[in-house]
């Protein structure tokens, strides 16, 4: 399997009023299609910083990213945003749903930003995966934190439009109590197998961490440890 | 069509409506104050035209070409005549001096007349005045000739039917020296009366009207051909104070509706603000799924495009309508028919809107555009973006040009820019000592009070400024308008003299004075009166000086006193001992002939010659009502030229006959009625205060509103924080009592920077503007902080009230 996410050699930097910080110190990885990819560390090693220079969001200061194929460090803003529309999804802690628009409306809303008839159908079918079709029409606020999770994953993979999707998760279970939150990490695992999405998944919970095929653990912005989890079989542990 | 229903759905969650709502009330307000001062102002013009009694008139001493009038026939221009002149009328063997008005059927050709076809039946409005052969007299006049309705008076050789009774003429008073009692002719008569020959002393004016162009085109043909002798009047020059008056209130209406588009563009301000910050968390969320720079922009730009268009169309469907309303109640207080809108006023309401929408929704939805979308994985939401300073240009350039072009005048948009920058300076200075003062020990509502007003102090500074700009309007409106109103009571003080006796004769004098002593009217002094000209200034022509000014082009009234009238005031040199000799100069007449003290001055008196030195400079008050004049000689100089007496006198109502029983005894003495013309201006003064008084009442009005529009845009936290301190045992009492305290304190602060602004709009444009007197306003320090803290405290709290009276458990739920 060729690679669908790989980082050669990324710096960052940032500029702050007390001097130059390095957020990132050289980290490269790779990752195949289909794979998951959790990636651990202490508060402020600089995980979320990852993800998002992963996921493009933002250039980093020096080194060169690859997804779906293309170079995203060589793009400007705008083309970042058209792979973006393509290929990622996100899963924030905090679930950044709009509060003004209801469950279906935030579910239709990336296939909305790329101009893509029959949005709300589409929106249906997803908010009916992660077993929330009878709130449709409710409103972030009249939502549990699990539920306005739930409605986030739907809305996660509503972004994908092509083969190529990939789902961000940013400790997905991070404002959820542990049996909320046990709850989600199958469903997102689920749905990530069914749809052979790849996952980079960023949390502090090690059980967690080992449901993923790939392993990065960060200290500082630097690497501490890469390693591959072979041998049992996660995505099988899912299914059954 | 996703920027739309994004809108739609956004609005659904009850998020846009504070914008659109600001939006709609700025589009409303301007649209009905510009719709009503337009509307006001094209009324209070006409009404100064019927002092004129047509749109132009030529005024000359002599009759005119004929060609000139028939040039005016070819241009389509309406036209009507009048001859005035004094006359002595008889009937039954009893004369009178009279001061006679003959006209032609043109006449009137704006306003109307009111007469009375009989002693008891009520007035009724006419649009000519009596056909040949008959005559409309003043009531006054029945007794004086021993005549009724329907008997003849004698006009020289012509007798003349009486046929009505003269109430109202709608140019009464456009001349102090309309004499004796009058009598409306028609100018068919004159000929055959043979009462004016080569020689009397005639008034001809002829009027015009028609469309704009027309008449100018006529007078700018006209104007290089007229002597001396012949003067075109228009509006503005035919009654100088009304329309100085006019000019002013015109002037101040605008600057209401300025100052009605800043409190807007605040309100608007505000909500955009408010609407940027609440978007910032979409905008992230947007981007990181897939939204570019542009196309975040295009959304938000179609939004408030929508917004910006429904709003406004709203707006000014809103304001005309309000301002039909008004117009349709106030009605009577119009001083002629209102006349129908213009479309202009909804082009102002259609500029507003998009200037505001532009100007300050347009920055932060650039702003918006930037937005970072890594901070959808950061833990906060603050995102100093230090490029502000397009919002910060933007908005105010915006208004600025905006109130310009309202106001037409740099200046007053310079004073208004003054006022408004030293608001947003000092907002920042006063929220700081408010924030940083000690006033947290004196206990537990002080401090919540005071904690809210530190979390929120950068909003603070921007609530301050903006309930700042609504004080400092309604301050600076007051205030203008009392200065304004004031003055115009100055100018016709309480118990002003209102009548004038002028042509006494010497030998009538103390016996004149006995009459009003026993009617215990109190008088002026008696002063002499010699007619003269100015000739010469140390031997020099007055005919050589250059643009000769008036006071060396016609006769002077002279006079001589021994002491100086209460309104008058020496500024240079002395006033006379019994010995001293010379002529006291008014001071501006002086100015403008050049003179120095101890000048020869050479007048011609019946052609005989006088020659005084300048003795001292005079200030006096014209608007005093007493006789006054420019020349006052020491007493001897002048004492062997026959003179007249004049003095002016205040007679109440109710001894109106006094003027009959006088005019009988003394039936050389000519009586101008002043209190005629007075009511006349006084009735226009109403009308203008009334004005003012109901844009006062929109603009109160709007800086309520704007003020609620500021509160609510942090009720979401508001609602929070009350909610948590309630879950943490406070008492609703304590929570209310610190909401009082933190707005009473914010609009204290808020009054206080008014106060100071108010007062330098106020300095601006009293000397800029309505060229006042300079003046500090002790009260307004006072006042300001008061009314700041009562009507911010009231409106703040009650805004805010849902947020103590909420449960908070459905609060904090709603808000998680
Ligand atoms: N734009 C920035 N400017 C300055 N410092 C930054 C910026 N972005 C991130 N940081 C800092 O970089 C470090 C890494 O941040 P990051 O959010 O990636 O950590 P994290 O591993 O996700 O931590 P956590 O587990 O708490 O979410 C932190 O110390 C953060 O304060
Ligand atoms: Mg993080």
């Amino acid at each position: 399997m060729s690679a669908i996410l790989s980082a050669e050699n990324l710096y960052h930097r940032v500029s702050t009023s007390e001097g130059p910080l390095t957020l990132l110190n050289n980290i490269s990885l790779q990752l195949a299609r289909g794979e998951s990819l959790a990636v651990t560390g202490a508060s402020g090693s600089g995980k979320s910083t990852l993800l998002g220079l992963l996921a493009g969001l933002d250039k980093p200061s020096e080194g060169k990213i690859w997804l779906a194929g293309e170079e995203i460090t060589a793009m400007d803003e705008e083309q970042r945003a058209a792979v973006r529309a393509r290929c990622v999804g996100f899963v924030f802690q905090t679930f950044h749903l709009l509060p003004g628009l209801t469950a279906r409306e935030n579910v239709m809303l990336p296939s909305e930003l790329r101009g893509e008839r029959g949005a709300a159908k589409r929106a249906e079918e997803f908010l009916a995966k992660v077993g929330l079709e009878h709130r449709l029409s409710h409103y972030p606020r009249q939502l549990s934190g699990g539920e306005q999770q739930r409605v986030a994953i739907a809305r996660a993979f509503a972004s994908f439009s092509g083969e190529d999707a990939i789902l961000f998760a940013d400790e997905p279970t991070g404002s959820l109590d542990a049996g909320n939150g046990a709850k989600i990490i199958d469903l997102l695992f689920k749905l990530n197998a069914e749809s052979s999405t790849t996952l980079v998944l960023v949390t502090h919970e090690q059980r967690l961490a080992e449901r993923c095929a790939t392993h990065l653990q960060m200290s500082a912005g630097a690497v501490e440890s890469y390693e591959s989890l072979t041998g049992d079989d996660n995505l099988s542990e899912v299914s059954a | 069509m996703l920027p739309l229903r994004l809108l739609f759905r956004d609005w659904r969650g009850g998020e846009l409506a504070l914008i659109a709502s600001a939006l709609v009330l700025a589009v409303t307000c301007v649209t009905a104050i510009a719709h009503f001062t337009d509307r006001l102002t094209r009324a209070m013009e006409q009404q100064s035209l019927t002092f004129l009694a047509a749109e132009r008139v030529l005024r000359s001493s002599q009759p005119v070409d004929t060609a000139w009038l028939d040039k005016a026939e070819e241009l389509g221009l309406q036209q009507g005549q009048i001859i005035q002149f004094a006359s002595m009328i008889s009937a039954n063997d009893q004369f009178q001096f009279v001061s006679v008005k003959a006209v032609d059927s043109g006449y009137p050709l704006v306003g109307h007349l009111e007469i009375r076809r009989s002693q008891d039946a009520s007035s009724e409005i006419v649009q000519q005045g009596p056909p040949p052969g008959e005559a409309w007299i003043e009531s006054r006049l029945m007794p004086l000739l021993e005549i009724n309705l329907g008997d003849s008076i004698g006009l020289g050789d012509t007798q003349l039917k009486v046929t009505g009774l003269l109430e109202r003429e709608p140019d009464r008073g456009t001349s102090l020296f309309d004499m004796g009692a009058r009598v409306l002719a028609n100018v068919h008569d004159l000929p055959a009366s043979g009462v004016i020959q080569p020689g009397s002393r005639v008034r001809y004016r002829y009027l015009f009207a028609g469309d704009d162009q027309a008449l100018k085109e006529y007078f700018s043909w006209l104007k290089p051909q007229l002597t001396e002798h012949q003067r075109i009047l228009d509006l503005r020059e035919g009654q100088p104070r009304v329309a100085s008056a006019l000019n002013r209130a015109e002037r101040f209406l605008f600057l209401a509706a300025s100052l009605a588009v800043l409190l807007a563009s605040v309100a608007v301000g505000l909500a955009a603000r408010r609407y940027g910050l609440r978007h910032t968390a979409y905008v992230a969320v947007m981007k990181s799924l897939g939204a570019g720079r542009n196309k975040v922009l295009a959304i938000y730009l179609g939004q408030l495009g929508a917004l910006t268009l429904i709003a406004t169309a709203l707006g000014l469907a809103l304001g005309s309508f309000i301002q039909a309303q008004a117009v349709n109640l106030m009605a009577g207080f119009f001083p002629v028919a209102p006349p129908t809108s213009h479309w202009s006023p909804l082009l102002v309401g259609l500029a507003t809107g998009l200037a505001c929408a532009l100007g300050f929704a347009l920055p932060p939805l650039f702003r918006l555009a930037r937005t970072d979308p890594m901070q959808t994985l950061r833990k906060d939401w603050s995102n100093p973006d230090k490029r502000e300073w397009l919002g910060l240009i933007l908005g105010p350039s915006a208004m600025l040009l905006l109130i310009w072009w309202l106001s037409g005048s740099l200046a007053m948009t310079l004073a208004l820019l003054a006022g408004m920058a030293l608001l947003v300076g000092g907002s920042a200075l006063v929220n700081q000592l408010l924030v940083r003062g000690k006033l947290a020990s004196l206990g537990g509502a002080w401090r919540i009070a005071l904690g809210s007003l530190q979390r929120r102090a950068a909003f603070n500074t921007l609530l301050i400024a903006a309930f700042g700009t609504g004080l400092l309007a309604m301050l600076a409106l007051v205030f203008a308008r009392t200065a304004l109103i004031d003055e115009w009571r100055m100018q016709l003080p309480e118990k002003a003299p209102n009548h004038f006796l002028l042509n006494i004769a010497p030998t009538d004098v103390n016996g004149m004075r006995q009459m009003l002593e026993k009617e215990q009217v109190s008088s002026t002094e008696f002063y002499p009166m010699v007619r003269g000209r100015l000739i010469a200034i140390n031997d020099t022509p007055t005919k050589e000086l250059k643009d000769r000014p008036n006071g060396v082009r016609r006769e002077l009234n002279l006079s001589w006193t021994e002491n100086l009238a209460p309104d008058n005031r020496i500024l240079e040199g002395g006033w006379w001992d019994k010995t001293s000799e010379g002529v006291s100069v008014e001071v501006e007449l002086a100015a403008q002939l050049n003179l120095a003290l101890g000048d020869q001055l050479r007048f011609s008196i019946g052609g005989l010659e006088v020659e005084a030195p300048v003795a001292s400079f005079r200030s006096l008050d014209w608007n005093s009502m007493r006789p006054n004049f420019y020349m006052l000689f020491a007493p001897g100089t002048l004492e062997g030229f026959p003179a007249t007496y004049i003095t002016s006198f205040y007679l109440p109502p109710e001894n109106k006959l006094l003027i009959n029983d006088l005019v009988r005894s003394y039936p050389s003495v000519s009586v101008i009625e002043l209190d005629k013309i007075i009511l006349r201006i006084r009735d226009t003064i109403d009308q203008v205060s009334f004005a003012i008084e109901s844009v006062m009442a929109l603009m109160l009005i709007a800086g309520v509103l704007v003020l609620i529009a500021g509160v609510r845009a942090s009720i979401a936290e508001r609602l929070q924080e009350a909610a948590i301190i309630r879950t943490l045992g406070g008492r609703r009492r304590l929570l209310l009592k610190s909401l009082v305290l933190e707005f009473g304190l914010l609009g204290s602060a808020a009054g206080l920077l008014a106060a100071i602004g108010a007062e330098a709009t106020l300095i601006v444009l009293s000397q800029r503007v309505f060229e006042l007197p300079l003046m500090l306003h002790p009260s307004l320090w006072l006042l300001g902080p008061l009314v700041g803290a009562i009507l911010v405290g009231i409106a703040g709290t009650l805004a805010c009230y849902s947020s103590v009276s909420q449960p908070p458990l459905k609060v904090l739920r709603e808000l998680a």
